[in-house]
C-alpha cells in the first residue's frame, strides 16, 4: 500500500509551517545563503481554509493514480510506497493536473535549475513525495507545532482496522436478537 | 565546526526555547528546544524567522554605520561623532526648553530587558524627564491599566502551560493562530482534555472554529457582551459570594451598574441573541475552573480599558482566582513587551511597576543614581503627534525624540500626523538594526546590534524571565543598544557605563523587589523564572500563577469590581463610508517587518501588498474576485491592498493585516483613544472599497512602489538575483 499524510482539522490551526518546511527540506538549507531571488518556493501542500475547516491538503498517493494513468510520458511512477514525479521526464503538459481530484498537483519552475533549449525555465509537476531520501522523513509531520499531520502507513491501517473490527466485535456481541 | 546557541525565540510573547545552529559565524537553521513554554515545538517563525541575521535584502538593509544627517542628506561618521554630536544637541535642547521637551522610547522587540532598563534610567537620571513609553502604548497598555486597578498586577495571572488543564477558556478578541500559534497549540490540546471553548469575535478565527460556543459578536461590542454575561451571573444566582466577600471590593456599586444590561438590552448592540450570550454566561459561571484570554480586539479600542476591568469582574464573579489553569490572560504581543514594561520603559513607573509619583519609591531610584528625579507621569507615546504638533507654547512642545527600536513612522495609529510630528521635531534620533520609515526622518542614525547577536533577558508574556544569547559576531560597526545609551548618557554629562548585561541585571534586581530572586544564576539552572520572584535562594523558583489563595497585589490584599456605561466605537460606518475596517495580523510576519521581511521564506509565504478580507457577498455585490487588487479609503489616507474574499468574516465587516508597507492599514484607521490608556482604536474605523478596472496598471503599481520602498531602505534593486 502506498503511504500518504493525512491533516487533522480539529488540531491544524492553518500557520502554515509545513510550507515552509516543506520548501525546506526539498530545496535544502542551502536556500538561507542564496539570493532571495535565486531559489524556488514550491510547497508540496497547500492550506484550505473554509468556515468550518482548516487543513493541509496533498497527494494521497493513490493506488491507481488517475495522474499516473494519463501521464503520456512514463514521468510518473510508484515506487518507495509513493506516487513519484520525475521532473526530467515530465513535459510539463497539465494533464495530471486537471486529472488529479483532489487538486494536490500543481505547475512550478523546476528546482533542479535546468532549462529548456532556448534557455527559457522548464515548467514541471509538482507534488507530495512523502519526502522520499530525505532524512526524517515528511517535513511537513515534522515542523507541525500542533501535531495535525501523520503519515498513513501500511501498518497504522492495519491497526487501526484491526481495533475497530475489535471494538465492532465486542460491540455487536451486546446485540443477542433483533 | 558548528555550534549550537540555546536562546529564546525574538518574536511573539510565548517565549518559546530554540536552539540557533552556527557554522562558520553564520545561523544555517533552528531546533526547537524543550522550553517550558513550547515543548519542542516552534511555529513557523521560530523554524525560519533568524533568517534577517544574513541580511538577504529583501525589504530594508541593514544598518551597520553611525550616520548624521549633513545638509539634508544622511551621512556614514565614526562613533565618537555621532554619539558627541547626540549628546550636544539633546544637552542643548534640554537647556533651552527643559528636560521635558525631550522624549524617548523603550523597545519591545529585540534589545531586551538590560537595554531597556537603561533607557529608562537614562531618560529619566540624564535628561530628568519621565517621557519614556514603548509600544505596549499600542497594544495591551488597557491590560496593564485595567488589571492594576482591578486586581493590582496588569500581567498574565495564569501560565502559558497551565491553559491546557483549564475546563472551560473564554477568548474574547484574541487570535492566537495568527498571534502565537504556541499558545494556540495549548488551546487545541485543552480542547482535546475536554474544556469548553467560548470564543467571542466577529471573525471566525481558527480558535472560534472549534469553540463549542462562537459569539460573533458586532465589532466594537465588547463592554456590553461582558458586562451582560455579568449581568446574567448576578441574575441566575451564580455569583461565588464567599470569595466576594472575602476578596473583593465594590460589588455593589457593580451589581447596580450592569443591572440595565440584560441580554435583552445588549442584543442589538451586540447583535447576539440574548439566549446565547445567557447560555455563554451559564457555561462560564458552572466551569469548576475558567479561564479569559484576550487579545488585540479587546485593546485596540476607545473602549478598551473598561472591558478589561469587565474581564477582570467577570473573573471576580466567579470566583477564578486562585489557584491554577484558571484566572486572567492578556496575551502580550511581542517578544519583551512584557520585558518593556517590567523594566519601567514606562511614563509613570520604575522597574517592577513601582510609581515615579511614589515618593518612597522615587526617593529609593534617586539615591541609588544619585540625581534628582522628576516627579511628574510623563507622556504617553501615542500623545507624541499631539504634544509637538498642537501645543503652541514653545517651551511645553516636544523637540526632540530619542527613538530605540521602534518604528512610529510606520506603526503608529494615524501615520500622517505621527509623520508630521517627525518632520517638525528639532531632533530625532534613531537607534535600530534596519533602515526603516522612521530612519527617513531621522537627524542621527545609531545602529545597534540585533537578538542574536547580543545577550540579555527577555520577559515571556506569562512573566517568564529567560535568557537570550549571543550566536554570531554582528557584521559591521555596531555597539549593543545599552552600549550606545551608555555613552551617550556619559557624553551628556551623566557617567553610566557596565562591563555586561548580568551587571545592569544586578543594578535592576537591586532596585526592583519583586524580581530581585530572578538571578542569572537562577534563570542558567531553572530555564525560566517568572516573577513575583523576591528571594535569591534557589527555594523560590518564581510564580506560575498571581493571586494565590485569592489574596491579589493591592496593599489590601482585595481586588476591585467595575462597571460603566458602554460607548460605540468612535467614527461609525455611514453612506459614504459603508464598511468597518479592523486591523489584523498574518501569523508568517512581525510588527513592521523590518525583521520577518527581510527573511527569505517568510517572504515566499507572503508578501506585499497585503490582503483585505472581505464577505463572499460584499465581493459579489462589488464584483471583486480572489487575489484582485482594491482601492480602500478613509477619511485619512488610501492604500491599495488584494481581495480576499472568505466565508469568515461578516458582511459589512473587512479586515486587513497590518504588517504591510503598500497596503499599509495604518494610513487607514483613526487616531481615536482609549482615554485611560491612551491606545488607538485600530479594531474599528470607517472605509469605502473601490474597485480598480485597470489591474494591469494597478499591478504595476505594486511593483513600482515596492521597488522605491526598497531604494529608499536602502537596497541595490539592479542587483542580479534580488526579488521581484
Amino acid at each position: 500500500m502506498n503511504y500518504f499524510v493525512k491533516g487533522n482539522p480539529d488540531l491544524c490551526i492553518g500557520c502554515r509551517t509545513c510550507m515552509i518546511g516543506c520548501v525546506v527540506a526539498h530545496e535544502g538549507v542551502k536556500i538561507f545563503q542564496m539570493k532571495p531571488g535565486e531559489y524556488v518556493f514550491n510547497p508540496k501542500l497547500d492550506i484550505i481554509k473554509t468556515a468550518t475547516i482548516t487543513m493541509p491538503v496533498q497527494c494521497k498517493h493513490c493506488e491507481n493514480p488517475a495522474c499516473m494513468n494519463v501521464c503520456a510520458v512514463g514521468a510518473i511512477q510508484m515506487s518507495d510506497n509513493a506516487v513519484m514525479i520525475s521532473p526530467d521526464k515530465c513535459i510539463g503538459c497539465k494533464t495530471c493536473m486537471i486529472a488529479c481530484p483532489y487538486g494536490a498537483i500543481d505547475m512550478v519552475v523546476s528546482s533542479d535549475g535546468k532549462k529548456q533549449l532556448d534557455g527559457s525555465e522548464r515548467v514541471v509537476a509538482n507534488k507530495c513525495d512523502l519526502c522520499t531520501g530525505i532524512e526524517g522523513g515528511p517535513a511537513c509531520i515534522r515542523v507541525c507545532p500542533t501535531a495535525a499531520l501523520k503519515l498513513v502507513t501500511e501498518e497504522a491501517v492495519e491497526t487501526s482496522v484491526s481495533n475497530k473490527r475489535t471494538a465492532a466485535a465486542i460491540s455487536l456481541a451486546q446485540v443477542k436478537e433483533y | 565546526m558548528g555550534k549550537q546557541v540555546l536562546t529564546t525565540c525574538p518574536y511573539c510573547g510565548s517565549g518559546c526555547q530554540l536552539y540557533l545552529n552556527v557554522e562558520n559565524g553564520k545561523i544555517v537553521s533552528s531546533t526547537p528546544a524543550n522550553g517550558r513554554t513550547n515543548e519542542g515545538n516552534l511555529c513557523l517563525k521560530g523554524h525560519y524567522g533568524w533568517d534577517y541575521l544574513n541580511d538577504p535584502q529583501i525589504l530594508t538593509k541593514r544598518l551597520t554605520k553611525p550616520q548624521i544627517r549633513k545638509n539634508g542628506v544622511l551621512e556614514e561618521v565614526e562613533w565618537d561623532e555621532a554619539i558627541n554630536y547626540t549628546a550636544k544637541r539633546l544637552n542643548e535642547i534640554k537647556e533651552k526648553y527643559g528636560p521635558d521637551s525631550i522624549m524617548g522610547t523603550g523597545c519591545a522587540r529585540g534589545s531586551g530587558n538590560e537595554a531597556n532598563f537603561v533607557m529608562q534610567k537614562f531618560m529619566r537620571a540624564a535628561v530628568g524627564t519621565n517621557n519614556i513609553d514603548h509600544c505596549a502604548r499600542v497594544c495591551h497598555a488597557p491590560s496593564v491599566a485595567g488589571l492594576q486597578y482591578s486586581l493590582g498586577s496588569g500581567a498574565m495571572s495564569i501560565s502559558i502551560p497551565e491553559i491546557e488543564d483549564t475546563k472551560l477558556l473564554f477568548v474574547i478578541g484574541y487570535n492566537p493562530a495568527e498571534s502565537h500559534p504556541i499558545m494556540a497549540r495549548r488551546i487545541v490540546k485543552a480542547k482535546q482534555k475536554g474544556a469548553k471553548i467560548i470564543v467571542a469575535d466577529p471573525r471566525i478565527t481558527e480558535t472560534a472554529r472549534i469553540s463549542d460556543m462562537h459569539l460573533q459578536l458586532k465589532g466594537g461590542s465588547n463592554l456590553a457582551l461582558v458586562q451582560a454575561m455579568g449581568n446574567v451571573i448576578i441574575a441566575e444566582g451564580m455569583v461565588d459570594q464567599k470569595f466576594v466577600d472575602d476578596h473583593t471590593l465594590g460589588y455593589e456599586e457593580y451589581k447596580k451598574t450592569v443591572e440595565k444590561y440584560t441580554p435583552e438590552y445588549v442584543e442589538s448592540i451586540c447583535h447576539l441573541p440574548a439566549e446565547t450570550i445567557r447560555q455563554a454566561a451559564r457555561e462560564y459561571a458552572k466551569a469548576e475552573r475558567a479561564a479569559i484570554l484576550w487579545g488585540m480586539g479587546v485593546c485596540q479600542f476607545g473602549q478598551a480599558v473598561d472591558v478589561v476591568k469587565g474581564l477582570a469582574s467577570l473573573a471576580l464573579l466567579t470566583g477564578n482566582f486562585g489557584g491554577p489553569s484558571m484566572g486572567v490572560g492578556p496575551v502580550r504581543g511581542q517578544n519583551n513587551v512584557q520585558g518593556g514594561c517590567d523594566m519601567g520603559a514606562l511614563p509613570n513607573c520604575y522597574s517592577g511597576y513601582q510609581n515615579v509619583t511614589d515618593d518612597a519609591a522615587r526617593e529609593k531610584f534617586e539615591k541609588a543614581w544619585g540625581v534628582k528625579l522628576p516627579k511628574e507621569n510623563g507622556i504617553p507615546l501615542t500623545q507624541v503627534p499631539h504634544h509637538v504638533l498642537d501645543v503652541k507654547d514653545e517651551k511645553k512642545r516636544l523637540h526632540a525624540y530619542y527613538i530605540f527600536g521602534e518604528d512610529p513612522g510606520q506603526s503608529d495609529p494615524d501615520l500622517h500626523d505621527m509623520r508630521e510630528a517627525l518632520d517638525k521635531l528639532d531632533f530625532v534620533i534613531m537607534q535600530d538594526i534596519y533602515m526603516n520609515k522612521t530612519g527617513l526622518k531621522a537627524d542621527v542614525i545609531l545602529p545597534a546590534t540585533a537578538w542574536g547577536e547580543h545577550d540579555g533577558v527577555y520577559s515571556s508574556a506569562d512573566r517568564g524571565f529567560q535568557r537570550i544569547r549571543k550566536a554570531v559576531e554582528p557584521k559591521g560597526d555596531l555597539k549593543t543598544d545599552w552600549e550606545i545609551i551608555c555613552l551617550v548618557s556619559t557624553a551628556m554629562g551623566y557617567p553610566m557605563s557596565y562591563k555586561n548585561t548580568k551587571e545592569i541585571w544586578d543594578e535592576m534586581r537591586s532596585l526592583t523587589p519583586s524580581f530581585y530572586g530572578a538571578t542569572y544564576e537562577k534563570m542558567e539552572e531553572l530555564g525560566c523564572v517568572q516573577w513575583p520572584c523576591r528571594d535569591e535562594s534557589m527555594e523560590d523558583k518564581g510564580t506560575p500563577y498571581l493571586h494565590k489563595g485569592g489574596i491579589f497585589a493591592h496593599p489590601n490584599g482585595k481586588a476591585n469590581f467595575f462597571a460603566t456605561e458602554w460607548r460605540a466605537p468612535g467614527e461609525i460606518e455611514d453612506v459614504e463610508y459603508p464598511f468597518t475596517l479592523s486591523t489584523v495580523r498574518e501569523v508568517g510576519h512581525y510588527s513592521v517587518r523590518t525583521m520577518t521581511g527581510n527573511c527569505r521564506t517568510l517572504t515566499n509565504l507572503e508578501d506585499e501588498p497585503g490582503w483585505i478580507q472581505m464577505s463572499l457577498e460584499d465581493c459579489k455585490k462589488l464584483n471583486l474576485k480572489q487575489s484582485e487588487l482594491i482601492r480602500v479609503n478613509s477619511r485619512r489616507g488610501s492604500v491599495i491592498t488584494r481581495v480576499m474574499p472568505t466565508e469568515r468574516v461578516k458582511t459589512g465587516a473587512t479586515y486587513m493585516t497590518y504588517q504591510w508597507w503598500i497596503g499599509a492599514c495604518n494610513e487607514l484607521t483613526v487616531p481615536y483613544l482609549d482615554p485611560v490608556s491612551n491606545t488607538p482604536e485600530s479594531k474599528y474605523c470607517a472605509i469605502n472599497l473601490e474597485k480598480i478596472d485597470d489591474q494591469v496598471w494597478a499591478e504595476k503599481q505594486v511593483k513600482d512602489s515596492y521597488e522605491s520602498i526598497r531604494k529608499n531602505m536602502g537596497i541595490n534593486t539592479a542587483e542580479k538575483g534580488c526579488r521581484i
